[in-house]
């Protein structure tokens, strides 16, 4: 399963434990939409610390940065870019 | 069925609020809405609102202009009264000189702001630039702990405490432009000012948070705007609504041809107040404080979506709430979203990191407790002023008891709930409503010593709390 389809089941699973099942689009902003709280934020961020190895105490964090799903895969992609240059 | 009207969700509302009739019907609708509430600057408000929303391409622009205007027509957050005081003890002019003394300040303050804005853009490595928050906050801290603790007079006491008292509204609002400063493509510094005290309100906490959010939940059609602005006019509605029912709640219970039920500062003081009345002045004081913080953060919330950002409501449907943490989010949000910004992820992203549980809970004390303190002992700045530094430090000890209080009752219903599903809806009604019943039982409670006066000790308070489970004391 290629790494979108991974993130996007994850946080279709972290709605879905709120009781939100209505369908999103890649680019929906989650947080600034409502949908996703600071406390589901904290879920994401475990999940990409253990999934993908970022570490945000070094990269700082915003809560723009996990917004949507295309967001998350821009993180994702600018980590693995940035661990290839050091 | 609900109280008010669904009016997004009209279709043809929806088309006839995007043509030049309906446009100027939606602003003459919450013209209306503003003057129902009696919003003293309704007029320069729907000004500010209709070229900020139809003028979409200068949206940004437009929203700095009227923050401008508002600095120099409705700037209340500047206390005068405080720095004429200061200026008159001191032995200085109280006339036009001091407006020029404190416009210098501020114009400094903004410069110095700008500097720092350029500076973490740049990227340097530096602590200052890699933590600007961080460096902001403590700089803040240093000169108003230097200027309760020194001996200072004259000309320079007036000067310190003027830079305090034009910093001090600002702190948050400068927090989430550095914050920006670090982003990939942040706003210019025009484009920032506007989210410093922006025209739509706000008090020392930035409802709509800053630049960052503004780009966010910006509308990008006239269909998202329209229906971004019938929110902002069922929400008006609401406010007047919970003013009514505010407003009754006031005259019913402290009315003396009703209820006669004192205030809790006054029942507070009074040990001879019957236990059934100090529940009645406890239950009258926590809902007064809910219906007020609704009413007040859901004006600001409809002037901004008004103009075109559909931001979040400050405070949403708090009795709903099933655990402390829930009611926590949906009580306070802006100032939430302040701790957890600045206070929590910080700390979240580096300690405990093999810790999960303990992780959490750290960054909910860091947030809730030590944030809370933090925040509010900065803005109170007039206390340090009048008591100096170490009074007022000690006169904290009740806040510093709530926030810790908060602090814990948050963490461990963060605790208690994890992994467990959060929508709650299948549970019974009855198991429901006795979730919701105790929550709000600890957050009345918890209102007792949710006070901000730094006059009395906690064992007045705590009396208080006693005396209601008929405790003697």
């Amino acid at each position: 399963m290629n790494n979108r389809l991974v993130i996007r089941e994850f946080v279709q699973n972290l709605l879905s434990q709120k009781g939100d099942r209505a369908a999103f689009a890649d680019s929906e902003q989650l947080i600034a939409r409502g949908r996703l709280q600071s406390v589901d934020t904290v879920e994401v961020v475990i999940f990409l610390e253990e999934k993908y190895g970022i570490d945000f105490a070094e990269i700082g964090f915003d809560q723009n940065q996990v917004e949507s799903i295309d967001n998350i895969m821009a993180l994702i992609d600018a980590y693995g870019e940035r661990l290839a240059m050091t | 069925m609900k109280i008010v009207p669904q009016l997004d969700t009209y279709p043809w509302l929806v088309s006839f609020g995007q043509t030049a009739l309906g446009k100027a019907a939606l602003i003459g609708a919450f013209a209306g809405g503003l003057l129902a509430i009696r919003l003293d600057s309704w007029m320069e408000m729907t000004g500010a609102v209709a070229l900020v929303a139809y003028f979409p391409a200068r949206r940004r622009l437009l929203v700095s202009a009227a923050a401008l205007y508002w600095l120099f027509f409705h700037s209340t957050w500047l206390d005068r009264t405080f720095l004429r005081t200061i200026a008159k003890a001191e032995g200085q002019r109280t006339d036009w000189t001091l407006t020029l003394l404190v416009s210098g300040i501020l114009a400094t303050v903004f410069c110095l702001l700008a500097l720092f804005f350029h500076y973490v853009r740049a990227r340097r490595v530096s602590l200052a630039a890699k933590r600007p928050v961080l460096c902001l906050v403590t700089g803040y801290a240093a000169v108003l702990a230097a200027a309760g603790a020194l001996p200072l007079g004259g000309m320079a006491r007036l000067l310190a405490w003027s830079v305090i008292a034009v910093t001090a509204p600002y702190l948050w609002y400068f927090a989430y432009a550095l914050k920006d400063a670090s982003a990939k493509t942040p706003d210019g510094a025009i484009l920032q000012f506007g989210t410093l005290r922006p025209f739509w309100g706000g008090t020392g906490v930035p409802y709509a948070k800053g630049a960052a959010n503004l780009r966010r939940i910006e509308t990008r059609n006239s269909k998202d705007l329209c229906i971004t602005q019938l929110k902002a006019i069922k929400l008006l509605i609401w406010v007047f609504i919970l003013q009514v029912a505010l407003g009754a709640l006031r005259v019913f219970v402290y009315g003396e041809r009703f209820l006669g039920v004192p205030v809790l500062a006054a029942a507070l003081h009074h040990a001879a107040v019957p236990v059934h009345v100090a529940w009645a002045s406890l239950i009258a004081h926590f809902a007064e404080a809910m219906l007020g913080i609704t009413v007040s953060g859901n004006i600001i919330i409809a002037c901004c979506r008004m103009a075109g950002f559909y931001a979040l409501r400050n405070t949403y449907r708090p009795l709903e709430s099933r655990t402390v943490a829930e009611f926590w989010n949906r009580y306070y949000y802006y100032f939430k979203e302040l701790l957890v910004d600045f206070f929590f992820f910080p700390v979240f992203t580096r300690y405990f990191k093999k810790y999960r549980r303990l992780r959490v809970f750290a960054a909910t004390m860091a947030a809730a407790t030590v944030g809370n303190m933090v925040y509010h002992f900065l803005r109170d700045y007039q206390d340090v002023t009048a008591m100096g530094l170490w009074r007022a430090l000690a006169g904290f000890q009740v806040y510093a008891f709530y926030t810790t209080v908060l602090g814990l009752g948050i963490g461990i219903s963060q605790w208690r709930s994890h992994g467990r599903e959060r929508s709650g809806g299948d549970a019974q009604w009855w198991r429901r409503a006795l979730a919701t019943a105790g929550v709000l039982s600890f957050f009345c409670l918890l209102a007792i010593f949710d006070q901000e006066g730094r006059s009395y000790g906690l064992g007045l308070y705590l009396r208080f709390f006693l005396r209601l489970f008929l405790i003697p004391v």
